[in-house]
């Protein structure tokens, strides 16, 4: 009853995840109603039976000593070997595979490996991957190709599958609206007779081998406009091959172990599982010297986005002065992709029981991962917090290591961020350069342990608080005035389009023209003037010498700022009090930067570069740099919209 | 040279050179390929410790007999610093390759077991390496917030060979273990360049009480769920002053050498929900009265923290309560043995009454709380009952000391004349 695996390695971590899969699925009112249909009396006789098998099996490997507490001896129940089926000698998979317009399932020999009825999703062509010698699911992928771009998603897809893959696909509701050529070419030349002539509310099934021979198609055409085309069921047989003819016959070293295990359990990962010319799953960039952050643990900090993880983690350990033996990856769940990916790269994975929900859960998973961080390393006194769906710069090390004796030194300062919120392709531009802002930037960043451990983890918010971390973090009540240091030029990159508060719109608008810096080995300026009182004196000094900038122009316009390169400017803004950001919202609005709250401000003053030219931005008379302000300078104000206009739902404010 | 040696060892009656031999080709073994190991193995430790002087005098010196290696014992144990390897799989080829026999025995991170559900990849905690009837035992220790190391217990999973060594008389493995970061030593013993403990016989003296007790993370999540923490403002300062004071009352005894344990309410909170009772308002700690030093109160003030009262006497009742910061209180009582119990004193300041509260003999383990490496009564469930009763699970907030504790008993009340010394208020 429970549910078929044909890979009988299985890792003792994955029997875990099997074994609460399971208990999930028990809870599952849907699965439940089909467990009943499909004979409740078995299913519990065969629990009643494994259950029996397991505490036996348990008593058998009693311990060697006999002062056993009963929590040891429970412990030792989750680390039974579960009994599982012998290994499956036949030779043949029965696939059966339904599409319609409420519903998708896959079984394979009588399991089920896709059943989607839920309304309003899953929409468009759904996608599964078999290992033809193992018939083991390597992938499962819905494309909603009613909506754009999402076929050129499929088409990359099914590029970066090996040749000799059993691939199944079905429609769910709609799947042709926006399947162009080039994908019904690619679907055209796996095999499908049908494909190129899938139209509005087609019904279809196809099952068969990438490069090899068709399994079978069923196609139902849509009879009009308002109406679906009948549901298919394609019942047929895939023949398995042998798992020497799956595989590539890469040299047999410890690396290619790691490869191999992967490259047979999942599939979309292009080149590092190819037969010919693998991709290197070691990097060993160039070591740095003085390395300052060698002992500083690394939380990487994952759900499940397997591919997202996959270009993370490769970013990260290629970095100068990586150390591996520091990172953890801490998946929020009991996914086995994502642990997959960490494996292949031979890192170590912690996975979380999900507890609670949307970001609360989120929220719980960081304390989770960072209290564990800190019991994992407990000589560390900083931990840097990166994200799975984040590029690390190449000497993201580097300007760590320049700049952590500060958050140490420096009690002013609440974090090191490798974020700068402000730094666009059009506003960054020296890589040496750092800031000190008032505000919390996240992506990529330094803890300090006693932060934490004092005054963050004891008041964390409790999962029935629905709160962001990172918006909690930046609450006075947590921050208590201090600041972040950042650097001009960004060093992580926020690649992620599909996440909790992030849609492609979103991604496009915010994120996709951010800086983000390639040079390695950058020498950063004048660190120490980050202190608390130097940056006073090194801020002074830089208004000291800027050049107001004419007023009486729009600052809107290109040509506020003269075309001149290298040269340091300044203008003045109303800004009544600390929390008076209406200008500076306009300004940021019209310069295309982050205006969706306030960020990278130090006492009223904004610093960023505009045609190549450091431009200051002072807001009068709150900050107290005002007093730099000539007598003669009308402070610009610039007016929001009427809030009719405004009513365009904005996305939450959100950087995660 | 080496075989020569073990030829004229071998020789003699008793000794055994296949043990010289396995142990010398492990400590090639490790060393080709940088693993920093060094040797604990308490019998050899406590020949060694007896030579001590002129062994580290001469560190290189050629040894004129066997003394250590040859004894012929099933195995010789070794510890590991998890950290300072890289789990290399080249490691287990080479040790195959030599001939050894290893068994690698996995277990859950304890370090992950707080109050979340986090599974990591299991650990290594024990490796067995077996050379004809020779075998290593290789303890891994980690490091455990609270600086100090941890190594966890042996226990086999089924299909392990129950018969690959004599796993009964191992000398580590029965229980967790909890350790100082050891000083090493480098040595040259029976011509084999090893690394030792230091001072072999303070480490044979911390391994005879070195038995760690997990705190119970599961049962306290258990509890959570029926009585949710407390999340206040007001919880959350007092466990952090708690928190701080008794890091501070922790520096100041583990400086003068006197060993203590969480008591009552501090105590409870270990054993039921892993963390300070927020409603507790004090820390309490217990000493054994033989290990009562006169230092203790002069240390405490140079510390900070000002004695508050004392009461009773070294010979009968004592009692010592520090004033920490704002109003939380560090309470320290003396316990004295007797044949079949263990019992500390109470005394009432205005009645001079005298109260007397009552254990079960106990011994002490060691455990992790609040990031610090501290003593708890092994027997903790009997110690927890015997003071709080068979209700002790549930939370309360009113707490009489002379009432509520179900072991306490009268015990007569002070002489008048004694009164300016047993009950001291400041």
């Amino acid at each position: 009853m429970d549910e078929w695996k044909p890979n009988p390695a299985v890792k003792p971590h994955k029997k875990r995840s099997w074994y609460l899969a399971w208990k999930y699925k028990l809870m599952n009112q849907r699965a439940l109603r089909k467990l009943c249909q499909t004979g409740a009396v078995l299913f519990l006789l065969v629990t009643v039976i494994v259950n029996i098998k397991l505490i036996l099996d348990t008593r058998r490997a009693a311990y060697e000593e006999e002062e056993e507490s009963a929590q040891d001896y429970d412990d030792d129940m989750l680390n039974v070997e579960v009994p599982r089926h012998p290994v499956n000698n036949k030779k043949v998979l029965d696939v059966e595979v339904y599409s319609s317009r409420s519903k998708v399932y896959v079984a394979v020999d009588g399991t089920t490996v896709l059943e989607d009825e839920a309304r309003e999703q899953g929409r468009g062509i759904h996608v599964i991957v078999l290992n033809q010698a193992t018939g083991h699911v390597m992938a499962k992928r819905v494309f909603d190709t009613y909506s754009p771009h999402e076929d050129e998603a499929m088409v990359l897809f099914l590029n970066m599958v090996a040749r000799g893959r059993i691939l199944i696909f079905t429609i769910k509701d709609e799947g042709s609206f926006h399947l162009k050529e080039t994908a019904k070419n690619v679907l055209k030349s796996l095999g499908s007779q049908v494909a190129p002539f899938l139209s509005w509310r087609d019904m279809w099934t196809f099952v068969g081998k990438k490069g090899g021979e068709v399994y079978g198609e069923k196609h139902a055409k849509s009879p009009a406009l308002s109406t679906w085309g009948d549901p298919v069921l394609l019942k047929t047989e895939v023949h398995l091959t042998s798992v020497e003819d799956a595989e590539c016959h890469w040299p047999d070293t410890e690396l290619n172990r790691r490869r191999r295990r992967f490259c047979s359990k999942v599939e979309g990962y292009g080149s590092v599982c190819s037969c010919k010319d693998p991709t290197p799953i070691e990097f060993n960039p160039d070591p740095l010297k003085d390395n300052k952050v060698f002992d500083v643990p690394v939380a990487v900090i994952a759900g499940n986005r397997p591919n997202y993880l996959y270009r993370m983690l490769r970013s990260l350990l290629s970095a100068q002065g990586v150390n591996p033996q520091m990172i953890t990856v801490f998946i929020d769940g009991y996914y086995e992709e994502p642990m997959d990916v960490v494996e292949l790269f031979g890192l170590s994975g912690i996975q979380h029981t999900p507890i609670s929900i949307k970001n609360a859960r989120v929220s719980q998973h960081y304390k989770a991962s960072l209290t564990a961080t800190f019991n994992l390393f407990p000589d560390a006194k900083f931990a840097v917090v990166l994200e799975e769906d984040l590029d690390i710069s190449v000497d993201f090390f580097s300007f760590l290591s320049q700049s952590i004796h500060l958050l140490e030194e420096d009690e002013s300062l609440y974090c090191i961020s490798a974020w700068n919120d402000q730094g666009y392709e059009h506003t960054a531009e020296d890589p040496s350069l750092l800031y000190r802002v008032e505000t919390m930037p996240g992506l990529g960043w330094v803890l300090r342990k006693s932060l934490y451990k004092d005054e963050l983890e004891p008041k964390w918010p409790t999962p029935e608080k629905l709160w962001d971390w990172d918006m909690w973090m930046r609450m006075p009540e947590q921050r208590k005035g201090r600041e972040c240091i950042i650097p001009d030029i960004s060093r992580s990159y926020h690649f992620g389009i599909v996440g909790l508060n992030m849609n492609g719109y979103f991604h496009e608008a915010y994120f996709k023209k951010h800086k983000f810096n390639t040079v390695p080995n950058v020498q950063l300026k004048n660190v120490e003037s980050l202190r608390k009182d130097n940056y006073e004196t090194e801020i002074h000094r830089l208004l000291g010498e800027a050049e107001v900038l004419d007023h009486s122009k729009n600052p809107c316009e290109d040509s506020f700022v003269p075309d001149t390169e290298g040269r340091v400017y300044v203008m003045f803004i109303r800004m009544e009090q600390e929390a008076d950001f209406t200008t500076w919202t306009q300004l940021a609005k019209c310069l295309h930067i982050w205006d969706l709250d306030v960020r990278g401000n130090h006492k009223g003053l904004w610093r960023l570069f505009r045609k190549k030219n450091h431009f200051l931005v002072v807001g009068v008379p709150a900050s107290p740099y005002s007093s730099k302000k000539p007598s003669s300078v009308t402070p610009i104000y610039m007016e929001p919209p009427a809030k009719e206009e405004g009513a365009v739902a904005v996305p939450a404010a959100e950087q995660t | 040279n080496g075989a020569a040696f073990s030829k004229l060892r071998g020789s003699q009656s008793g000794q055994d050179s296949t043990r010289w031999h396995v142990v010398r080709k492990f400590l090639g073994l490790i060393s080709s390929h940088n693993i920093p190991v060094y040797l604990i193995d308490p019998l050899i430790l406590g020949l060694v410790d007896k030579d001590i002087e002129q062994i580290r005098s001469s560190p290189d010196g050629p040894s004129p007999e066997c003394k250590y290696f040859c004894a012929p014992r099933d195995f010789t144990t070794f510890a590991l610093l998890d950290k300072t390897w890289k789990h290399e799989v080249g490691f287990f080829r080479s040790a195959e390759k030599m001939g050894f026999q290893w068994l690698k025995i996995i277990n859950k991170d304890p370090r992950l077991d707080g109050m979340d559900d986090l599974s990591g990849m299991e650990i290594p905690l024990h490796y067995i390496f077996k050379l004809a009837s020779h075998a290593i035992h290789l303890v891994v220790f980690y490091e455990r917030s609270g600086n100090f190391l941890w190594h966890g217990p042996l226990r086999l999973k089924q299909h392990v060979d129950r018969k690959f060594v004599p796993f009964r008389k191992l000398h580590f493995g029965r229980y967790p273990g909890a350790y100082e970061k050891p000083e090493l030593l480098l040595v040259s013993i029976d011509d084999l360049k090893v690394q030792i403990p230091k001072n072999p016989s303070s480490f044979l003296e911390e391994m005879s009480h070195s038995r760690f007790l997990e705190c119970r993370y599961r049962e306290a999540r258990a509890f959570f769920q029926l009585y949710p923490d407390d999340a206040s403002v007001d919880a959350v300062e007092f466990r952090k002053k708690a928190k701080s004071l008794l890091h501070l009352a922790a520096l100041t005894l583990n400086n003068l050498g006197v060993k203590f344990w969480l008591s009552s309410g501090t105590c409870l909170g270990w054993y039921r929900q892993c963390n300070v009772i927020p409603h507790s308002k004090d820390v309490d700690l217990g000493i054994f009265i033989r290990d009562y030093k006169a230092d203790i109160i002069p240390a405490f003030q140079k510390a900070g923290l000002p004695l508050k009262h004392k009461f009773g006497k070294v010979e009968d009742s004592l009692e010592l309560s520090f004033q920490g910061e704002d109003d939380v209180k560090l309470d320290i009582f003396f316990f004295y043995e007797e044949d079949d119990h263990i019992w500390n004193g109470g005394t009432q300041a205005k009645s001079g009454k005298k109260f007397k509260y009552l254990f079960p003999k106990f011994t002490l383990c060691w455990t992790e709380f609040v990031e610090l490496k501290v003593h708890v009564p092994c027997e903790t469930l009997q110690y927890v009952e015997a003071n709080y009763g068979p209700e002790w699970k549930v939370p309360v907030k009113t707490w009489d000391w002379k009432s509520s504790p179900s072991n306490v008993q009268d015990n007569g009340v002070w002489p008048i004349d004694e009164w300016d010394n047993v009950i001291q208020i400041y």
